[in-house]
């Protein structure tokens, strides 16, 4: 007969930890593994979401690849990558880093800087909306105007509304980067610091040789996040572009938006799968790219 | 090398004064230790030598030449840190030549120096190792190789051997002293532990609450304690303090009524406290100074310390090591009159 006492020490603890991962397990496979393993299965079939799945093999996969729509779409995501994560890494590292040696009003402006972190991105995509609009509405123009320099189209232009988009969510996560920055550089030990300014070094050379090198894992930390924020970008996007969202002419339309699309507008849940499994894909591949290319040693 | 003055340096942060008017030559070669409690201001003294901390006022002169204003890297001082402050992603090299990097020599020699510095400390073969790769000597050495390579008139050590165990900080004690005698540079160290201060110094200086309260040779210190902080701080186990009276003829009276005879001219009807350390405080030694019951005994094989209630308190003294009393036992404890101290009550002060 069982008995819990006849069970060894490791045996009771391993026991004890399964039923307490119990329930975050059984919640993951139902909610996470087993949507993941359908995603993967519609993207064979297809489907409008009320009638009967039919097998379609590799036939959402080479419309995919067929459609130029996509390819737009797949450039403007990794423009959002490159020019997002790098812009974001560089702005938050130099505010943290003057931040930190900053002694008036430090905590003041910490949270001045973490609070868009905190702004629902609704809001926050409506008020830069505002920001955007041409003269007598939009403050931008306004400003500009005010000095005499011509309107700049910022959501109706194809060149400037990536940009103009993109510019409110590297904001969004500044402040959270800024708050990972500073505990990374807390965490350098002073006295190195002050052993190089015995050595002589300039600060060029300590910023180089000394904080740089030692933030890494920060580094690291924060561009294989900040990469997928922006591989994932679609809150912002939709919500500067309600009236012709991704527009114009899909300038602005990330996969994630694709997506959307396919699947809720056009009912074509097998090549809104497909799309899905696209995405995960380069997400993993950039991910581990960024890891193994950062993580030397 | 070069000799160092510290001439009526204060430290106020704030509204406090941590360090009051701090006076003290370093001849050039010499090796001086700052000893003390935690707090003392010890570390801040050595930070403002180095120019990591500002002066509030006085004059700090090194070779000559006064520093007050000048940054750290100008002032020809090398400083090794208590936590090594070696660069984790950098080869030993790279770390010992990161102190040359201001330098403006041609590779070839800074290289040569590198070489140089890693053969006096005996690490040539670790050169290329990252100091993930070392043991806590070895870091240790990397950082006083870093210093070594700068050539500065004066060494600033931190604490230096607080982060290793034991048997290493006895083995780096050594290794610091004999480079020292070597390089034969002026050194400044600063340490807790009154072991360190006692085995490396040419001179000791023992601070207390940012007040200097002895300077002088290991020997000194303890044979000579200036007052009573000195002579508890300096010496393991500390020195017993008996409070006591002065009488006529060098007679002192205890609390509680025992009398013992001290040489020299004491002041009389002051009150005093005399100090005997264990190791003078022994069973059977003439005159007799107190009587009390062993309570506990800490054999150390060549000697067994003995902890004695007396009717004067608690008082540690020193027994054979093969054939110590009992406990329980009764013993007359007695010192020799020149190893007795005497101590003013009420400044602390030492009497003559």
């Amino acid at each position: 007969m069982f008995r819990w006492s006849d069970l060894t020490i490791r045996q009771k603890h391993i026991a004890w930890a399964w039923a307490f991962l119990a329930v975050p397990v059984l919640f993951y496979a139902v909610i996470r593994f087993y949507p993941t393993g359908n995603a993967i299965l519609i993207s064979f079939q297809d489907w409008n979401l009320l009638g009967s799945r039919e097998w379609a093999g590799l036939d959402n996969y080479v419309k995919l690849f067929n459609d130029p729509e996509f390819w737009h779409v797949f450039r403007n995501t990794f423009v959002y990558l490159l020019l997002g994560t790098p812009i974001s890494l560089v702005l938050s590292f130099v505010i943290a880093y003057h931040l930190d040696k900053l002694r008036f009003m430090h905590g003041f402006l910490r949270m001045l800087y973490f609070l868009p972190f905190m702004t629902s991105a609704v809001a926050m995509a409506w008020v830069w909306r505002w920001f955007y609009q041409p003269v007598p509405i939009g403050l931008f123009n306004n400003f500009l105007a005010s000095f005499g320099i011509p309107q700049i189209n910022f959501l109706n232009s194809t060149t400037n509304a990536l940009p103009s988009v993109l510019a409110p969510a590297v904001w969004a996560g500044l402040g959270f980067q800024i708050i990972i920055f500073m505990a990374g550089l807390r965490a350098i030990p002073k006295s190195y610091y002050e052993a190089a300014k015995i050595d002589g070094v300039g600060w060029w050379t300590v910023l180089w040789e000394i904080t740089i090198p030692l933030l890494k894992p920060t580094i690291v930390f924060i561009v294989v996040f900040s990469s997928i924020g922006f591989l994932r970008i679609f809150d912002h996007v939709f919500n500067m572009t309600t009236n012709n969202p991704g527009g114009p002419l899909n300038s602005t339309k990330p996969l994630v938006l694709m997506i959307y699309e396919s699947a809720f507008s056009s009912f074509d849940m097998g090549y809104a799968a497909a799309q899905t499994v696209v995405l995960f894909v380069v997400l993993l591949a950039v991910s581990l790219l960024q890891l193994r290319i950062l993580r030397d040693n | 090398m070069a000799n160092l003055i510290l001439r009526d340096l204060v430290k106020t942060y704030d509204k406090t004064e941590v360090l009051h008017s701090i006076n003290l030559e370093v001849e050039d070669g010499e090796f001086v230790v700052f000893v003390g409690p935690s707090g003392c201001g010890k570390s801040t003294t050595l930070r403002m030598i180095a120019g990591l901390e500002e002066i509030t006022s006085g004059v700090i002169e090194i070779d000559g030449r006064v520093v007050n204003n000048l940054e750290p890297k100008d002032r020809d001082i090398a400083m090794v840190f208590q936590n090594y402050a070696i660069y984790p992603h950098m080869s030993v090299r790279k770390n010992i030549g990161f102190g040359l990097r201001s330098s403006n020599a041609p590779k070839p020699e800074k290289e040569k120096r590198i070489e140089e510095v890693a053969t006096l400390l005996g690490m040539n073969d670790l050169l290329d190792r990252k100091p993930s790769q070392l043991s806590g000597g070895q870091r240790q050495r990397v950082a006083i190789g870093r210093a070594m390579v700068r050539d500065p008139a004066v060494f600033l050590f931190d604490e230096p051997l607080s982060n290793l165990d034991a048997q290493l900080r006895t083995q780096m004690r050594l290794e610091i002293k004999k480079l020292h005698q070597r390089v034969g540079s002026t050194i400044v160290f600063v340490t807790h532990d009154q072991v360190e201060a006692m085995t490396m110094a040419d001179r000791i200086v023992i601070m207390k609450d940012g007040h200097i309260q002895q300077v002088g040779t290991p020997a000194e210190v303890y044979h000579a304690p200036a007052n009573i902080f000195v002579a508890t701080f300096i010496g393991a186990p500390a020195m017993n303090m008996i409070p006591g009276r002065v009488n006529g003829g060098g007679a002192v009276t205890l609390a509680t009524g025992g009398t013992v005879q001290l040489g020299g001219a004491l002041p009389e009807g002051r009150d005093i406290i005399i100090g005997i350390r264990p190791e003078d405080l022994l069973p059977g030694e003439t005159p007799g100074v107190l009587r009390g019951e062993v309570n506990v005994r800490e054999p150390l094989g060549h000697e067994t310390l003995i902890y004695v209630g007396t009717s004067e308190g608690d008082v540690i003294a020193k027994a054979d090591g093969r054939t110590p009393p009992e406990i329980g036992e009764v013993v007359s404890l007695g010192a020799h009159p020149d190893n007795i101290h005497v101590f003013d009550a009420a400044t602390g002060e030492a009497l003559a």
